[in-house]
């Protein structure tokens, strides 16, 4: 390879080297965000896991129908995003733009279905009298910070992923984006799917009655 | 014949969605067998653990990339959660001193 292959779009004097991890740098930096945001979750679990322990009062309000049927749902839902999105991506790097697209509306819809159900339980739940930091129940008030604020951020995420597959899909049939940035979302909407996998066992089951 | 190619190719991660729907049911069939409260919470972790290594692995397509990439992520990240469990010991001295309700 000559010389100004290597160094074509790199700064004076800076020539560029191949990644020790043979992929593109923004699917590393996607990476790295996602091992950073994993630490976050895991942060706020372990701040919920220790006020449960630490107060004796703890609140275990979630019936199994309608509040632990509805979190099986939202996460069967997230779940079968993630298998869409990986229809989505492969459909991409096969330079099938349509059949790619498609498969992007599927998993944002999804998405979508996501906050909606979330929404509608925290609808019933704040006329049922929680907040932040009031218990209708007379236990912890904890239980309603904590609540709120682990699905409330992981929501957030999912909000924002919904709104990137949509700017995604509609750059990616317009050729103004590649099947790396497809990839890339993919790795993010996955690692939102995952922390799933963590919330719905230990604040919906952990909390059922 | 694209499509055939297409559907086998989906085939694997078909079969990793059934596991996790497998490891879904699980838990909640779990939670209903009136456990002991440390023994449901382990049982929960582990296959909250069981189903993120699935995901991480065939979703994210972790086990295709190469060892370094999974070498210089996971430790870290086992390394944070592991100093994270220093909370334990105060968390159980709260639980067990139990104060009067203001």
């Amino acid at each position: 390879m000559g010389e100004s292959a290597v160094t074509v779009g790199a700064m004076h004097g800076a020539p560029m080297e191949p990644s020790p991890y043979a992929m593109q740098s923004k699917k590393l930096a996607m990476w790295l965000f996602i091992i950073a945001d994993a630490a976050t979750f895991g942060a706020i679990l372990f701040a919920y896991g220790y006020l449960r322990v630490a107060n004796p009062d703890w609140t275990r309000p979630f019936e199994f129908a309608p509040t632990i049927v509805n979190a099986i749902m939202m996460t069967v839902v997230l779940l079968t995003s993630s298998l869409t999105m990986v229809g989505a991506v492969r459909s991409a790097q096969a330079a099938r733009k349509s059949a790619s697209a498609g498969w992007l509306g599927v998993t944002l819809a999804l998405g979508l279905v996501f906050t909606v159900l979330l929404l509608r339980e925290w609808y019933v739940m704040i006329g049922a009298g929680w907040r932040l930091s009031r218990n209708p129940m007379g236990g912890s008030v904890l239980f309603g910070a904590t609540f709120f604020g682990i699905t409330g951020l992981h929501l957030v995420h999912v909000i924002a992923g919904v709104v990137a597959l949509a700017v995604v899909a509609i750059k990616f049939n317009r050729d103004r984006l590649d099947a790396g940035h497809v990839e890339t979302t993919g790795l993010y909407w996955h690692f939102v799917n995952v922390v799933q996998m963590f919330v719905f066992p230990l604040v919906y089951l952990m909390n059922a009655r | 014949m694209a499509e055939a190619r297409q559907s086998a190719d989906m085939k694997p991660y078909v079969v990793v969605w059934f596991g996790l729907i497998l490891v879904v049911t699980v838990e909640v069939l779990l939670t209903y067998q009136h456990l002991p409260a440390g023994r449901l919470l382990t049982a929960l972790l582990v296959l909250a653990f069981v189903g993120a290594g699935l995901g991480v692995m065939y979703f994210m397509r972790l086990k295709d990339e190469r060892p370094l990439l999974l070498w210089s992520l996971i430790p870290y990240l086992l390394f944070a959660l592991f100093m994270m469990d220093h909370i334990w010991p105060d968390a159980l001295r709260l639980m067990h001193q139990r104060l009067p309700t203001p």
